[in-house]
C-alpha cells in the first residue's frame, strides 16, 4: 500500500472520477398466492457496477432499506454482489445507500421502486427500464453515475485501483443502456430542435401580435374620437 | 377472626377453604359490586370529583393536610413549640436624654442590658439647619439698603424665626410678630431671606461652591394669585367654562369634517378629469363608458406582463437555472437534473405537460451529455410555455379590441392577421403529432 501520510483528507483539485452503476430489481411470480403468507413473487434488488469491476475496493457497504413490514428492513451488504433476495406481494420504494471506504466522502442514496408487475404499456412509466424476460422474469433497472468531484487522495487511489480490476462492459442482457443512452440523447436533441423552432415562430407571432394590438388601439382611439 | 384465635391457641382449625387466586378475586368482585350499588355517582358529577368524595367504605374523603411529623413543615404536630434555642437576653428600664432637647429632660425606655451605648439612637434624625448669621458691620455694609425697606430689627426677627423653625416659612409667617414688625407674607419673608443669603455669600467669599438659591418672588406671587382665582370660582363660572370647552370641540370637529369633504371633492374632480382625458367623449351610454373604464384598468398591467416576458426572452433570462453542482464530494449524476426548488408549481406542471407533449423520457439515463442537453431542453420548454401564454394573452386582447371596435362603429371590423388566428388549433396539432 502506498503511504499517503497524514494528509489523506486533502482533496485533489480539478479531478473528477465517474463511476457508472446500475441498480434495480428482478422479480418472478410464483404463479399463485403462497398459502402461508400471501406472498406472490420472489424478487431480488441489486446494485452493480456498469463496468466489470470490483466495487468493494471503494465501496465500504451498501445499505438496502426495505419496507417496514419486513423483518429487519435495514439490510447491509459489505461485499459484492450487493443484492437482497426476498419474497413479497407488493411494490414499494427501496432506499439504497452507498457508503464509501473513505469516511470523509459522504454516502450517496438511490431510490428504486421495486417492480413486481409489468405496468400497462403507454403508461408513461419511464423512470426505470422495465423489461420482461422469459428466463429471468421482470427486470426493472436504472442507470446512474456516481460523480466523485475532487476526491480525497485515498479515495482516488481506491477508485483507480477498482478501475484496474477490470474494464470491459458487464453483460447487461436485459437492458441495453448504451443503446438507450444514444436513443435518449438523439431524442432530446431532436425535441430541442423542435422546441427551438417553435420558439422562433412564437417570437415572430408575438411580435406581430403586439404590433397588431397597438394598431388596433390606434384604430379604436380614432373611431372613439370621431363623433366629438 | 375466630380462626386466628384458634390458630394462636394451636387448636384444631375449622375447615375454612384455602385462599386461592380465584376465590380471592371472586370475593373482591362481590365486595366491589355491593359498594357500587350502595353509592352511585349522581348524574352530571365528574368522576374525579366523585372519587374524592367517597370510596367504597364511605370513609372520610382523603382531604387532610399531609403534613407529617417528619416533613419540612413540621411544627404544629410537635407537642412543644420549638422556639429560640438560645437563652433569653435581658432588657432593662433605662433612662435616656434626647440631645435634641436642651432642657436636659430625662426619660426612660426599654433597652437591652448588653447594649452599652448611651447615645439616643434617634438623635441622628434631629437635623440642624445652618442658618448663616451676620455681624452689625456686615449688615451696615451690605444689607442696610434694600428695595423693600427691611429694617435691621425686622431682618433680625426673620433670621431668629428661620433658626427656630428651620426655614419652615409657612410657620415663620405664622409666628411673625405683626404688632412689632407689620404684616409680612410668606413670599416677602422668603424674598428677604434669600436676598440676605445671596448678599452675604457674595460678600464673604466669592468661591462659594454651593449655588445660591435665587428666589423669584414675583413669579411665586402670580402663581399663588392664579391658584387663588381658580379656587374661588363659583359653580356658575365652572359650568360656563365647561360649556365653552364643549362648544369649541364641536366647532373643531365640524371644521375637520368640512376639510375632509373638500378634499374628497377635489379628488373626485381630478379623477373625473383624468377619465375624460382617457376615454375622451364617447357618444355611448354611461354603462358602456364604465365598462370601458374597467377594461382599461384591467388591461393596463397585461401588456406590461407580456412585455416583461418578451424582455426576459430577449435577454435570455427566461427558463430554468439549474443548480451548479460544483464543489468537492460525491454526488449522483441524476441530482444534476433535479429541478431547482425555487420553481413555481405552475411552471413545474407546464413543464411536465411539455415533456409529455414532446414524448421525452422524464428520467433519462444520467450521463453527462444527457444531463446537460436535458436541462437545456427543459429550460427551452419553460420558455416555450411562457411564450405560448403570452401569445394567447395577446390574442385575447386583440379580440377584445376588435369587439370594442365593432361596437364603437357597427358595420366595420378589424382584421386579425391570419397567422395569429388559429393559434389554439395549431397548438393542439402539435400536441397530437
Amino acid at each position: 500500500m502506498t503511504d499517503f501520510g497524514g494528509d489523506s483528507g486533502g482533496r485533489l483539485k480539478g479531478v473528477t472520477i465517474v463511476k457508472p452503476i446500475v441498480y434495480g430489481n428482478i422479480a418472478r411470480s410464483f404463479g399463485k398466492k403462497r398459502e402461508e403468507d400471501g406472498h406472490t413473487h420472489q424478487w431480488k434488488v441489486y446494485l452493480k457496477p456498469y463496468f466489470n469491476e470490483d466495487m468493494s475496493i471503494y465501496v465500504k457497504k451498501v445499505h438496502f432499506k426495505l419496507h417496514e413490514s419486513y423483518a429487519n428492513p435495514n439490510r447491509i451488504v459489505v461485499k459484492p454482489p450487493y443484492e437482497i433476495t426476498e419474497t413479497g406481494w407488493g411494490e414499494f420504494e427501496v432506499i439504497i445507500k452507498i457508503y464509501f471506504n473513505d469516511q470523509s466522502e459522504r454516502p450517496v442514496t438511490c431510490y428504486h421502486i421495486l417492480k413486481l408487475f409489468q405496468s400497462p404499456v403507454g403508461d408513461g412509466e419511464l423512470t426505470s427500464s422495465t423489461t420482461m424476460d422469459t428466463k429471468k422474469g421482470l427486470v426493472s433497472e436504472s442507470y446512474e453515475e456516481i460523480v466523485f468531484q475532487e476526491p480525497t487522495q485515498i479515495m482516488q487511489h481506491y477508485l483507480l485501483l477498482s478501475e484496474q480490476s477490470a474494464n470491459e462492459l458487464l453483460p447487461h442482457d436485459t437492458t441495453d443502456f448504451e443503446e438507450k443512452k444514444t436513443k435518449t440523447l438523439d431524442n432530446i436533441t431532436n425535441v430541442k430542435q423542435k422546441v427551438k423552432g417553435e420558439i422562433v415562430t412564437l417570437k415572430d407571432k408575438l411580435k406581430l401580435a403586439r404590433e397588431t394590438i397597438s394598431k388596433f388601439k390606434a384604430e379604436l382611439a380614432k373611431v372613439q374620437k370621431q363623433p366629438a | 377472626m375466630s380462626a386466628d384465635v384458634r390458630d394462636i391457641l394451636d387448636m384444631e382449625r375449622a375447615n375454612t377453604p384455602e385462599v386461592t387466586r380465584d376465590s380471592f378475586l371472586a370475593t373482591k368482585k362481590r365486595n366491589f359490586e355491593r359498594t357500587k350499588t350502595a353509592s352511585r355517582r349522581p348524574e352530571g358529577m365528574h368522576r374525579e370529583v366523585f372519587a374524592l368524595l367517597y370510596t367504597d367504605k364511605k370513609d372520610a374523603p382523603p382531604l387532610l393536610p399531609t403534613d407529617t411529623a417528619l416533613g419540612i413543615g413540621a411544627g404544629y404536630k410537635q407537642t412543644k413549640a420549638r422556639l429560640g434555642m438560645k437563652k433569653v437576653r435581658k432588657w432593662e428600664w433605662a433612662p435616656f436624654s434626647n440631645p435634641a432637647r436642651n432642657d436636659s429632660a430625662v426619660f426612660h425606655h426599654w433597652k437591652r442590658v448588653t447594649d452599652n451605648s448611651t447615645d439616643y439612637p434617634f438623635a441622628k434624625f434631629n437635623k440642624q439647619l445652618e442658618v448663616p448669621s451676620y455681624t452689625i458691620t456686615e449688615y451696615n455694609a451690605h444689607l442696610r439698603n434694600n428695595i423693600n425697606n427691611w429694617s435691621k430689627v425686622q431682618t433680625d426677627h426673620l433670621f431668629d424665626l428661620a433658626r427656630r423653625f428651620d426655614l419652615r416659612f409657612i410657620v415663620m409667617a405664622d409666628r411673625w410678630n405683626r404688632q412689632q414688625h407689620g404684616a409680612k407674607t410668606v413670599e416677602e419673608l422668603k424674598e428677604r431671606y434669600y436676598e440676605v443669603i445671596a448678599l452675604l455669600a457674595k460678600a464673604k467669599n466669592q468661591t462659594s461652591e454651593k449655588k445660591v438659591f435665587v428666589y423669584d418672588a414675583e413669579h411665586e406671587r402670580r402663581r399663588k394669585e392664579q391658584l387663588e382665582k381658580l379656587f374661588k370660582r363659583t359653580t356658575q363660572q365652572v359650568e360656563e367654562e365647561q360649556m365653552l370647552i364643549n362648544e369649541m370641540k364641536k366647532i373643531e370637529a365640524r371644521k375637520k369634517e368640512r376639510e375632509r369633504k373638500t378634499q374628497d371633492l377635489q379628488k373626485l374632480i381630478s379623477q373625473a378629469d383624468q377619465q375624460n382625458e382617457h376615454a375622451s367623449n364617447t357618444p355611448s351610454t354611461r354603462k358602456y363608458e364604465k365598462k370601458l373604464h374597467k377594461k382599461k384598468v384591467h388591461q393596463q398591467p397585461r401588456p406590461s406582463k407580456v412585455d416583461s416576458v418578451v424582455n426576459a426572452i430577449e435577454i435570455g433570462s427566461s427558463g430554468i437555472k439549474f443548480a451548479d453542482l460544483r464543489g468537492s464530494g460525491v454526488s449522483l449524476r441524476s441530482q444534476k437534473m433535479k429541478l431547482p426548488a425555487n420553481i413555481g408549481q405552475r411552471k413545474v406542471k407546464a413543464l411536465e405537460q411539455a415533456i409529455q407533449e414532446f414524448k421525452v423520457d422524464p428520467a433519462p439515463p444520467p450521463t453527462e451529455d444527457i444531463c446537460t442537453s436535458f436541462n437545456e431542453l427543459r429550460s427551452d420548454m419553460v420558455l416555450l410555455c411562457e411564450l405560448r401564454t403570452a401569445l394567447s394573452t395577446c390574442v385575447y386582447e386583440m379580440e377584445s379590441l376588435k369587439h370594442q371596435y365593432e361596437a364603437a362603429c357597427p358595420g366595420k371590423t378589424l382584421n386579425i392577421p391570419p397567422s395569429l388566428v388559429p393559434i389554439k388549433t395549431e397548438a393542439l396539432d402539435n400536441s397530437t403529432n
